[in-house]
């Protein structure tokens, strides 16, 4: 352990740093070691996977004598490991039309790869990735504006075009929406509860015909908590994390964490606490492995649980979460996946016309839509696939009402505190209010240290 | 770079001084080797170059040089042996450590990636609005008929929505007449008289020119290209005064004026930064938010005794554990020691990680093999007391194979005639333990023990994957019950709402002068120890 991780440590932490510094001059490092060595490795792949993922057709202009052709392809599109196979189908098709040469490449910490890589000019001009990297992103200037037209813009759900937007400004053109909803192990529970009282009232009942249940309500919780999955039981009192400026835009100067709707909601987390419905014991670790064992009768997730809940052979159905005793139904936040356009692309053109003509398409998002199984983002696309798909048309009711998750960068200051008071509320460690309260106070102080 | 690696293989060569018996293969391979190093010179010069980054050149050159001057000439015998470590320590050492200290004097992170200039052009570039109400036009990109397509000033080719045709140049819009004129099935013009049309790869080739071209229609702004298809009419919102060093946004018929301000582009009335920042320069500051704030204050003591706490108790009760074992099993009589060895290491041949992982949910109070088998209902990882024991645990069973190791292989050094001595002059079993082995099994394990401390005081992973740093304080989740400086520098450097690299480096230095400084204390303890031989 001692010996050999300290060896292993120097030399990627010090061979990212080294590599990161002969990129370019000080200002050019990497946020962490270990991503920018994988970055650097998928970069130093380039050359294979681009040629073995690239089409060409020919080009037939005189002008490529003069101007032989680079190494690398007219466009270059970064995708996750699930998406790219598809999108490198798409993209020969994009390229046969146009006589370019495309290359997808996969890119496991997109995220990160991207930030790293386009920092020293060696990103690729499209990147596929969530909506709520885009404030990140503007900060450190690495996305482009898209202008998208109106006609275009009116195709899709207006929750994925609000999604897609910081500052006033277009970054991205949508093609999935996916939130987290309930999904209900059928043999347990045929019908989908409409209120938190039903589900429970369900939840007991199948207990009572199977001791196997030890959790009435499946919720990642966990020891440090989880504001993402907290968020629903805020909104169905009309509480939240952030107001909204005049614009509709979230705001970072209207924390709303204790807010008298918000503190409602934080009222009922404590109640599921106490009544041993939630617990913080069932966390990020456990939470599937307790649906799937068939030792949960209702798991709150998003589509990512589904494969592993059909190779464990339960039958399950989703549906939308329920309403909150004294409150409306539970609103999830809603997560948009984007095309953006790298600020440095060395293809710029090619690379908006990829985004502005292409993508927009039904074929395009019913292409992707076999990817990932979520709900396409442009509207034609999603109507043709949920006539077909009930699992489909349930994650989208379910977060027909939702909102986008923030994008801006004040959110980074919120998942810790917010998290960590749910946690504790639900643990009993302390009151609601008071607890909310402090986390209020610290995610504003957190907010106005950093701007 | 990729010079580095190639070089240590000289040294391996049989040295002599006389040329009459080198044999001739052993020219040609340092030769061979020398020339292999010139070409990947040449290529990392080629990559970094495509970089534009000039030190990185010169770096290049500078190393590929000295490898040449040393190895390819008679002199400088002893160069040849040092230069491969020297070079080592420069790239892998020195390096980091220059590179670490004066990142910690910028403002370096998040939202500071740019320079100023870099952060102003993109906010100017980011603020470009559609202008309400105006039309989008379909458009190629052409140059003048012979023209060539690589440099020649470049033309947009319009189709209105109602039909009309347009020219676009950068002195403005003129009419196109219909004949000759060619119109896709995209809509787009494919064929003009007196302009060739670009395709698709050469219209991308000229990206950058593409770009820069604005066709003025109206009062502002003027027509922009979106992609090779289509032509919007827009306007920044955002335009920089240089000489006065302000930007100014006219925006839904308000004028707001922005100053630099911490690096940011701050309204001049105060309220919300626009939010690409640059990176600059800001002295002591780090260290001085370090030394003021009075979260950290408040928090460090706590932290830095819980460090301490940690780091020594987990070496000291792996150490006991591991020579309790290795005296055990280092009997003469016990049989099948290979086998009882083996199985003992196995911990430590897992990855930490994983460990780390399946030992988290083993402490899971509800679901947890620990409590089951235990039949406690301890909450490991959500009580302070507890889950410092729950740590204290793992890292014991992480950490005792390296002990068991390293003080098996000293017992077996000790000469057993000491042994045998001490025998004949009537010690029992525990006084030869007290008086003989132990003096000098600590001789040999002491800097493994002072190594292990230094790196147990900065055990990262293990924190983190087993509890983050929690369970935390209901008024501040900043500090954990569990943090070490290291998991508490993490957080307060990259949890907040910018993470800030300049603020984590300064963090940095901090807790290498202590590391530093107790390391140092301890090896002056262990010379003592020494004396005893």
């Amino acid at each position: 352990m001692h010996k050999r991780a300290y060896g292993a440590a120097a030399i990627t932490g010090v061979a990212a740093l080294v590599l990161a510094g002969c990129g370019s001059s000080s200002d050019k490092t990497s946020f962490t070691t270990t991503a920018s060595a994988t970055a650097s490795a998928s970069e130093s792949s380039d050359s294979t996977s681009a040629s073995s993922s690239s089409t060409s057709a020919a080009a037939p202009a005189a002008v490529d004598e003069k101007n032989p052709a680079r190494a690398d392809a007219d466009l270059v599109i970064w995708a996750d490991a699930d998406r790219a196979p598809i999108l490198t189908k798409y993209a020969q098709q994009f390229a046969a039309d146009n006589g370019v040469t495309v290359a997808v490449q996969i890119a496991a910490q997109t995220r990160q790869q991207f930030g790293d890589a386009t920092k020293v000019g060696k990103g690729p001009d499209i990147v596929v990735g969530a909506h709520d990297w885009l404030g990140e992103m503007v900060q450190n200037g690495t996305v482009a504006p898209i202008q998208l037209d109106a006609a275009t813009t009116a195709k899709f759900a207006p929750s994925a075009v609000a999604a897609s937007k910081f500052n006033g400004q277009n970054y991205g053109v949508p093609f999935s929406v996916e939130n987290i909803a309930l999904v209900r192990n059928t043999d347990m529970v045929p019908d989908a509860p409409a209120t938190l009282d039903d589900l429970l009232k369900a939840a007991k009942a199948a207990q009572a015909k199977d001791s196997k249940i030890t959790t009435l309500l499946d919720q990642s919780v966990g020891k440090t908590g989880n504001a993402y999955y907290t968020y629903p039981w805020l909104s169905a009192y009309g509480g939240g994390i952030f107001g909204t400026t005049a614009s509709g835009d979230y705001d970072p100067a209207k924390v709303i964490v204790n807010s008298a709707e918000s503190l409602k909601g934080a009222e009922q987390l404590a109640a599921m606490g106490k009544q041993k419905v939630l617990s913080t014991n069932v966390g990020d670790d456990n939470s599937e492995a307790l649906f799937t064992g068939g030792k949960a009768p209702f798991f709150i997730t998003g589509p990512w649980s589904i494969p592993n809940v059909k190779k464990a052979g339960i039958k399950y159905g989703i549906s939308s979460l329920p309403s909150l005793p004294g409150g409306d139904a539970m609103q999830p936040f809603l997560g948009v996946q984007l095309f953006y356009v790298s600020a440095k692309a060395k293809n710029a053109a090619l690379a908006q016309d990829f985004v502005t003509q292409y993508v927009p398409t039904k074929e395009f998002q019913l292409a992707i839509f076999q990817a990932g199984g979520r709900p396409p983002a442009l509207t034609e696309a999603y109507d043709e696939v949920a006539a077909s798909d009930p699992d489909v048309k349930a994650w989208y009711e379910a977060g027909k009402d939702g909102k986008p998750m923030p994008n801006i960068p004040a959110m980074n200051s919120v998942w810790g505190p917010l998290g960590q008071a749910a946690s504790d509320v639900i643990a009993g460690k302390a009151e609601a209010k008071a607890r909310f309260d402090a986390a209020q106070k610290e995610i504003v102080a957190a907010i106005k240290k950093s701007s | 770079m990729a010079a580095v690696p190639a070089s240590p293989k000289d040294p391996l060569q049989p040295l002599r001084l006389g040329t009459d018996n080198t044999p001739w293969w052993a020219h040609a391979i340092k030769w061979g080797l020398l020339g292999l190093i010139l070409l990947a010179g040449a290529y990392v010069i080629q990559r970094v170059i495509s970089n534009g980054s000039w030190l990185g050149v010169v770096i290049t050159a500078f190393i590929v040089m000295c490898v040449l001057a040393v190895y390819s000439t008679r002199r400088a015998v002893p160069m040849k042996y040092l230069l491969p470590g020297l070079i080592l320590l420069v790239t892998l050492q020195i390096w980091p450590i220059v590179y670490t200290v004066s990142t910690a004097f910028t403002n370096y992170g998040q939202g500071h990636t740019l320079s100023k200039e870099d952060a102003t052009a993109r906010t100017i570039a980011d603020s470009v609005q559609e202008i309400p109400g105006s039309e989008r036009y379909k458009m190629s990109v052409a140059v003048k008929e012979g023209g060539d397509p690589t440099t020649a000033e470049l033309f947009m080719l319009l189709v209105k929505p109602d039909g009309t045709l347009h020219v676009g140049s950068k002195d403005g819009l003129t009419d196109l007449a219909k004949d000759g004129v060619e119109v896709g099935g995209t809509g787009k013009i494919t064929k003009a008289p007196g302009y060739t049309v670009l395709n698709a790869k050469q219209g991308n080739a000229r990206s950058k020119d593409l770009d820069a071209l604005t066709v003025p229609v109206g009062k502002q702004g003027g027509l922009k290209a979106v992609g090779l298809s289509q032509a919007f009419e827009g306007a920044p919102t955002i335009t920089y005064d240089a000489k006065a060093d302000t930007l100014t946004q006219v925006k839904d018929g308000k004028t707001t004026v922005y100053v630099p301000k911490n690096a940011y582009w701050s309204p001049k009335d105060g309220g919300q930064a626009l939010p690409t920042g640059w990176k600059e320069n800001v002295g002591f500051k780090n260290f001085s938010n370090l030394l003021t704030n009075e979260t950290i204050r408040a928090g460090f003591l706590k932290i830095f005794l819980w460090n301490v706490a940690f780091a020594a108790i987990s070496v000291l009760s792996t150490f006991f554990l591991g020579m309790l074992l290795a005296l055990l099993f280092n009997d003469d009589k016990l049989k099948g020691k290979g086998i009882y060895r083996s199985i003992l290491i196995l911990p430590y041949a897992i990855p930490g990680f994983v460990t780390a992982l399946v030992w988290a949910s083993m402490f899971n109070q509800d679901f947890g093999l620990v409590n089951s088998l235990t039949h406690l209902h301890i909450d490991w990882l959500g009580n302070a007391w507890a889950a410092k024991a729950a740590i204290l645990i793992t890292n014991l069973w992480l950490g005792f194979p390296y002990m068991f190791l390293v003080c098996t292989g000293a017992l077996q050094s000790i000469p057993s005639d000491v042994k045998e001595a001490a025998k004949i002059d009537g010690a029992n079993a525990f006084r030869t333990l007290r008086s003989i082995i132990m003096p000098l099994l600590l001789v040999a394990v002491g800097p493994l023990l002072i190594a292990s401390f230094a790196f147990n005081f900065n055990n990262f992973s293990l924190i983190y994957l087993l509890t983050q740093g929690g369970p935390f304080n209901a008024s501040d989740t900043s500090i954990g019950s569990t943090d070490l400086l290291i998991t508490y520098a993490f957080r307060l450097a990259f949890s907040g709402a910018s993470p800030n690299i300049g603020l984590a480096s300064a963090v940095c230095i901090f807790i290498f002068m202590i590391v530093a400084a107790m390391s140092y204390s301890g090896f002056r303890r262990t010379a003592s120890l020494e004396e005893i031989n």
